[in-house]
């Protein structure tokens, strides 16, 4: 527990480096391919299916959000 | 004859076919190596394509298709028996991604997947001179095919959007089909979004060669459900977090028809509990640094199920811009994870009846590089991305959190190389 | 370990709390007058105003050089304001490009006959409550807003070329 806690620390650490209001015309950065959660959906696909059939656990992870906000 | 001897001449005869199984290729075995290692694998999750960036795609038509090719390591000479087969898989996968507006509002799209596998996998662990861990193959094999197809419509709404797929997953001796529903709503000014969703499947596998393995089943089936529940935060202008719960139930048959385990001395059948309750908690950090045009990309997993097994995974990119329209992705991948509590490389005694060797459920660790570059361009109105990727994966006891006193001798290591194509218009 | 109070701020619990009661800055919609507002050209030139269109029904198109659907759209924007007499309605854009070169770029491309202000800024999407990229107001000749568009795709242009259509008819 105290593991997961400790590596969870340099997520936080960044993420509170700056929690400013980000308005929808700021969005110039969060649109660029590679801030995705998944710039690569085959590559993803790809992945998940050779680590889910040569290891023992999950591949979990399917929500949206993020990008430039757009429509 | 006494009856000692009678024992003692059956156990010569079966120590003496134990060793012709070992060194000769048999017909059975090459079909069945074929689907044992990807079989587990493809007992497949409810068909939840990961939810791509919503915003470079819709209302727009894609067309996107990637090669890639696996090839497994052969297994050190030390981790098989004498003579054994130390050979192991290749894979040539094509996909395929088709997607388009369908209704106002409504795109459509379709996913392919083919692949071509060949060679032997684990088949059972026996002992050594030395008491060391043998991985006994399966022998060399024909070439088997999988085919996967995935049809998924989105509804995008003013605040949010939602989705509906149906699936197929089809091999020689294996059927599945499958469905998922899910959702996603934005709260702020889409700072922050909500998603959920929920997802099934039902397995169907008919191993071959029953005839001439008795033990093997003959027809069983698995069902899955799966339910999520995720958060994305946007930090700042250059900075988003996402957050992803997953829980799935499998129930039915989830053991390896094609895996054997040595259980006071004679081979038995892969033997797994019926039910199993996992917990996927996948958190994703991305973050752009300006003054040198590199992105962070950070993924941390961790997993637990009540087989007792645990993993942690830890996944770190980073993605340069060289030129506007170069980037070069260099990543590094940590996973570690415990064992299953049924898991030993062999028994000594039946015990609750539960017991495998698949190295799949052994404690290890495993690491890996992969360097990637991608192109973009665009040729009138239609947005071009050519990209490329070389991945080396290594797996070892020792590279694990805790402490390995025995790891399985199947441990896998591999190369994947990849080739792909997108095109948006 | 040491948590400072901005960093536990954005721990995500925290975070779903705050983003569900944050108040987005008032969003203008159909009834208010739309404010007034000049900026510079993003192309050069003579500065771009909204008061230059007064007595015309106006499309006023919020984008920017990174967003998509932006892109898709002004094309499609140009065609439509071709359909109507240009002493009756006009079409007028506000690039929010930080980098205004990026929009320059694009705009190049693209070959529009209606002009494009540059607000790197982003004061006058914020006087406007724009809530996404993009998006576009549709005034009347009396510089009231009558329609807040969001978003864009090309199935949008039929909707859109109607109610356009149904004010410079009156």
């Amino acid at each position: 527990m105290r593991r997961l806690a400790l590596a969870l620390l340099p997520c936080l650490a960044l993420a509170g480096t700056a929690c400013a209001p980000v308005r929808p015309w700021e969005r110039d950065v969060l649109a660029r391919p590679e801030m995705a959660f998944v710039p690569d959906p085959l590559e993803a696909k790809r992945s998940d299916h050779i680590y889910f059939s040569k290891e023992g656990s999950l591949p979990g992870g399917e929500a949206g959000g993020g990008g430039c906000g757009c429509n | 004859m006494s009856a000692r001897d009678a024992l003692a001449r059956r156990r010569s005869r079966r120590r003496r076919a134990r060793r012709e199984r070992s060194r000769r290729p048999r017909r059975s075995a090459r079909r069945s190596a074929a689907l044992a290692a990807l079989t587990s694998g493809a007992f497949a999750l409810p068909g939840l394509a990961p939810a791509a960036s919503a915003q470079e795609s819709f209302g727009r038509y894609s067309a996107e298709y990637a090669y890639s090719r696996y090839s497994e390591d052969p297994l050190p000479k030390s981790k098989v028996p004498t003579g054994g087969e130390r050979d192991r898989f290749e894979v040539d996968m094509h996909q395929m991604h088709l997607g388009g507006p369908l209704l106002d509002r409504v795109d459509l799209g379709l996913d392919v997947v083919h692949e071509k596998m060949s060679g032997a996998s684990p088949w059972y662990v026996i002992q050594g001179a030395n008491g060391e861990p043998l991985q006994v193959m399966s022998g060399a094999t024909i070439e088997e095919a999988r085919t996967d197809a995935l049809l998924e419509a989105t509804l995008l709404f003013d605040r949010g959007q939602a989705s509906l797929g149906g699936g197929i997953s089809s091999e020689n001796d294996y059927f599945a089909w499958n469905g998922s529903l899910r959702g996603e709503r934005h709260f702020g000014e889409k700072t922050t979004t909500l998603s959920g969703g929920a997802g099934f499947s039902i397995d169907s596998i008919d191993p071959v060669d029953t005839d001439l393995f008795p033990t093997r089943p003959s027809h069983e089936q698995k069902w899955s459900t799966s339910v999520f529940g995720g958060i994305s935060q946007v930090l700042s202008r250059e900075a988003a977090l996402q957050s992803t719960l997953t829980y799935q139930r499998e129930q039915g048959y989830l053991s390896d028809p094609y895996k054997q385990v040595l259980v006071a001395g004679n081979p038995v059948p892969d033997a797994r509990p019926d039910s199993r309750n996992q917990l996927t908690w996948l958190t994703r950090l991305r973050h752009h640094v300006s003054p040198v045009h590199g992105t962070l990309q950070a993924d941390y997993r961790f997993y637990a199920d009540d087989w007792q097994l645990t993993s942690h995974t830890l996944e770190v990119a980073w993605d340069q811009a060289i030129f506007d329209a170069l980037h070069l992705i260099p990543s590094f991948r940590y996973y570690s994870q415990s064992q299953a509590e049924f898991y030993g490389p062999w028994f000594d005694a039946t015990g609750d009846g539960l017991h495998s060797s698949d190295y799949r459920l052994s404690p290890y660790g495993a690491i890996a590089w992969k360097i990637k570059a991608e192109t973009r361009f665009a040729t009138g109105s239609v947005d071009w991305r050519a990209a490329f990727a070389w991945q080396r994966y290594l797996s070892s006891g020792d590279y694990a959190l805790g402490k390995v006193s025995v790891a399985n001798p199947g441990l896998v290591s591999f190369n994947l190389f990849s080739v792909s194509l997108t095109a948006r218009f | 370990m040491h948590f400072s109070p901005r960093r536990a701020a954005c721990a995500l619990p925290l975070a779903i709390l705050l983003a569900l009661l944050a108040t987005p800055a008032a969003a203008l919609g159909p009834g208010d007058p739309a404010p007034a507002w000049s900026a510079p050209a993003l192309a050069g030139g003579d500065a771009v105003s909204l008061a230059a269109a007064r007595g015309k029904v106006v499309y006023l198109d919020f984008w920017a050089s990174w967003c998509v659907p932006c892109r898709t759209s002004l094309p499609l924007l140009e065609e439509l304001r071709r359909e109507f007499p240009p002493e009756r309605f006009a079409v007028v854009a506000v690039n929010v490009d930080r980098e205004p070169d990026a929009g320059r770029r694009f705009l190049e491309k693209a070959k529009v006959g209606y002009p494009s202000a540059s607000d790197p800024e982003g004061r006058i999407p914020a006087r406007f409550g724009v809530e996404t990229m993009p998006t576009s107001f549709l005034i009347d000749g009396s510089g009231v807003i009558r329609f807040v568009h969001r978003g864009f795709q090309k199935s949008d242009v039929p909707e859109l070329r109607e109610r356009i259509a149904e004010l410079v008819g009156q």
